[in-house]
């Protein structure tokens, strides 16, 4: 009996304790011991959004993400063996010894976390750690870290931007980040320590990461990288300072390449010679176009019955206006032109003596038609507006050097848009860079579904004025036969402007050239406008520009496989 | 249950009263009939073994798929990362610039116009301009102009025309390199 006694009082302290234990692990705090539970062998993995590429309009590649690592080393593991580690990331990942032994030592006291390379291929990251593991090293790890490349290096680069360690830094990249970012997701799931072996049945989620949305922009890459080599090879042969070309559709306002020059590789942003050249300079700088704007005075004079082609102008010397005095780049007597001539040669006093038709007012409203003074709001960051006087506050003097393109200033694809509309009978197309649509930063909708279709001038004066800027490239009557293309009509002005120095708000002797123009003449398909800034080997827009223009126009041609219309060349008279 | 009892028993008092009085019926005992234990625990015990074994096997087969499910979503990692440094390499090969680097080695050069050929006419439209070698764009920028201390102007040294005498006696040799010219200017 009493060894049974005792028995029960023995189960029964047993119990209680059991008791106890329940009462204080349900009781007292259930939730934290819980979460230890949970937290043994829980994995919890961030999933990589994979950011969303930049095509160009044929869908090729110009930014490609692709899944990298990044290399982490736990110095209090490898700090023993530093120096061979080292030796052999350095000779696998081609990193910089002493980079890698540094962090392999720890740049701090008691560090467990040192990246030793970062976007490294996926590929070569595995194989590398396999080599690590297998020659017996402990501490060396791998986390995701996407790798942003631009597989045509240059190319488009100053449109497309470039990424910084974590985040977009210039160019599309920053402009469309929400659209090519994507979402992370996330992953947690309980596993064997360290294994990373899911326990079946164990509680998990997933939150997949989702994925940026491509950007498809209306570059063609080709035709970009043939743009940016004709151009940069001009640049440095004028020893310019900078260049910009743009090629145009002429029917849907397309752009098919905006180069800028000097440029940068868009892979080592870092090893840009100067910060300038990382933006789009073709966007942000201001420039007088010069003689360019001769053919918008004359189309929209035309367009208001002012002016005719063929109407005869008595051209002096030199015309002497309120403050100063108007000359032309070409000395001679009085001469006698027709608008056609004017254009033709590029006279600034004939350019000037039509345009006294209009007021000051008249002409600045049809330039602001033509898309100067206002941005074109094509996606490209840091875009100018331009400066163009306001028709009511704006002087005759003034307004006698707006007619030929000198006191107000634009920017590239302004201009380009506003010679397209000629070329397009007369409808100016907005601009656009980018297919379909996308949001910019700002909040303002891009893209060639939002483009709009504007009459500027009627078809009759845009027909008129192209067949006067054919003349120009003629090899007798015009200023630049180097612009022309063999076989096809070719209709263009040129264009050298004194330009202005921002210091000293003063013109400082270099020049503008310019070519802006469309082929074919007659049923214009792609418009092309070149600009060479301050070039210090003497030379004008026939001559430096234009020789670019013919070189772009027909390659484009070719690629887009436009024959030549046999159209009559222009018999418009210059002289009477 | 009792009142049909009740009834035969009236009854049969009724019948045999005699019989009755002299013989006092027992209940006759329940016959139980035994069914055999032994298939009936055998056939637990094997449901139960079964169900743990089944559970178990199921058990580890789970873990089984989720080993393979972790390997076979490696190798999709691999080999997805594997696709798109092809990818990348692919268009890396694509790039305009190597593919004219190549193409103007080969002699290429890219015309200044365009001809087209008319293939069911067998006629040709567009001015045939030839592609000369002058047409052929700079792909690569020129060398960088290195700043004059590292490009040193060449040391000229005047050497007085010798004497036909001293010349045979003298080697020549050493001098020559010092008075020609550095042919490798960078300029």
């Amino acid at each position: 009996m009493l060894r049974l006694r005792i028995g029960f009082v023995l189960i029964a302290m047993v119990l209680s304790f059991f008791g106890a234990r329940l009462v204080q692990l349900q009781g007292v705090d259930p939730q934290s011991y819980a979460a230890m539970a949970a937290a043994e062998g829980a994995a919890r993995v961030t999933l990589v959004a994979e950011r969303g590429d930049i095509l160009d309009r044929n869908g090729v590649p110009l930014a490609d993400s692709i899944k990298g690592k990044m290399v982490i080393a736990d110095p209090a593991l490898t700090a023993d063996r530093a120096p061979e580690l080292a030796r052999l990331l350095s000779e696998r990942l081609s990193v910089d010894y002493f980079k890698a032994l540094t962090a392999l030592q720890g740049r701090t006291e008691g560090s467990r976390y040192e990246f030793v390379a970062r976007r490294v291929p996926s590929t070569l990251a595995t194989d590398t750690l396999a080599a690590v593991q297998e020659a017996g090293f402990e501490g060396v790890f791998l986390q995701d870290d996407p790798i942003r490349a631009y597989p045509a290096g240059d190319v488009a680069a100053n449109l497309l931007g470039y990424m910084g360690t974590d985040e977009p830094l210039g160019g599309f990249e920053r402009t469309f980040d929400e659209q090519l970012a994507g979402v992370d997701g996330e992953a947690t799931w309980q596993s064997n320590s360290g294994k990373g072996v899911r326990i079946p049945l164990r509680e998990s989620t997933l939150e997949a990461a989702r994925n940026g949305e491509p950007l498809r922009t209306t570059i063609d890459r080709d035709l970009q990288w043939f743009t940016q080599k004709v151009l940069a090879q001009t640049v440095q042969q004028y020893r310019a300072e900078s260049g910009a070309a743009v090629v145009m559709d002429t029917r849907t306002g397309e752009v098919l390449a905006l180069a800028d020059v000097p440029t940068f590789d868009a892979n080592a942003p870092t090893e840009a010679q100067s910060t300038d050249d990382l933006g789009s300079r073709a966007m942000s700088n201001t420039y007088e176009p010069g003689s360019v704007a001769k053919v918008l005075t004359a189309a929209a004079l035309i367009d208001a019955d002012k002016a005719f082609p063929r109407q005869r102008f008595r051209v002096p010397p030199n015309l002497a206006r309120q403050d100063r005095v108007i000359g032309d780049w070409f000395d001679h007597g009085n001469i006698r032109l027709t608008l056609a001539g004017i254009i033709a040669k590029s006279s600034n006093i004939g350019t000037v003596l039509a345009a006294d038709a209009f007021t000051p007012v008249q002409l600045v409203d049809y330039l602001n038609r033509f898309g100067l003074g206002r941005r074109t709001d094509i996606g490209v960051r840091g875009e100018t507006p331009g400066i163009l006087t306001p028709g009511e506050a704006m002087t005759s003097q003034t307004k006698d050097r707006v007619a030929f393109g000198q006191s107000l200033s634009v920017n590239v694809v302004q201009m380009a848009a506003a010679v397209n509309t000629i070329a397009n009978d007369g409808v100016r197309v907005s601009p656009s860079v980018i297919s379909g649509t996308a949001v910019t930063d700002d909040g303002v909708t891009v893209g060639t579904d939002v483009a709009t279709r504007e009459r500027v001038v009627s078809k009759q004066a845009a027909r008129g004025t192209a067949k006067m800027m054919e003349k120009v490239v003629d090899p007798e009557d015009g200023v630049a036969p180097r612009a022309q293309v063999p076989g096809y009509l070719v209709a263009g002005k040129t264009g050298t402007a004194q330009r202005v120095d921002g210091d000293c708000g003063c013109y400082d002797g270099s020049t503008s050239v310019s070519f802006g123009g469309f082929a074919p003449a007659d049923d214009a398909r792609f418009t092309v406008y070149v600009v060479v800034h301050a070039p210090k080997v003497d030379g004008g827009g026939g001559s430096v520009a234009g020789p670019v223009f013919s070189r772009i126009m027909g390659y484009v041609l070719g690629r887009y496989g436009v024959e030549p219309t046999g159209g009559t060349p222009s018999r418009l008279p210059v002289e009477w | 249950m009792s009142s049909p009892a009740l009834q035969s028993r009236t009854r049969v008092t009724r019948i045999a009263q005699e019989a009755v009085d002299r013989a006092r019926l027992t209940v006759v005992p329940r016959v139980r009939t035994r069914a055999p234990r032994v298939p009936f625990v055998t056939l637990v015990s094997l449901v139960l073994v079964g169900g743990i074994v089944g559970l178990l096997l199921f058990n580890t087969s789970m873990q089984q798929a989720s080993f393979t499910a972790s390997s076979l979503e490696t190798q999709a990692d691999t080999l997805a990362a594997r696709e798109q440094t092809l990818r990348l390499e692919l268009d890396e090969l694509r790039d305009p610039q190597r593919v004219a680097l190549q193409a103007q080695q080969m002699g290429m050069v890219i015309p200044s116009a365009p001809v087209f050929l008319d293939l069911a006419s067998g006629t040709t439209s567009g001015v045939r301009t030839p592609a000369t070698r002058e047409n052929a764009i700079q792909l690569q920028p020129p060398a960088p102009i290195k700043p004059a201390n590292l490009a040193p102007a060449p040391v000229v040294v005047e050497v007085p025309a010798a004497p036909e005498a001293t010349a045979a006696t003298t080697p020549a040799a050493p001098a020559a390199p010092t008075t020609k010219p550095r042919k490798n200017r960078n300029r």
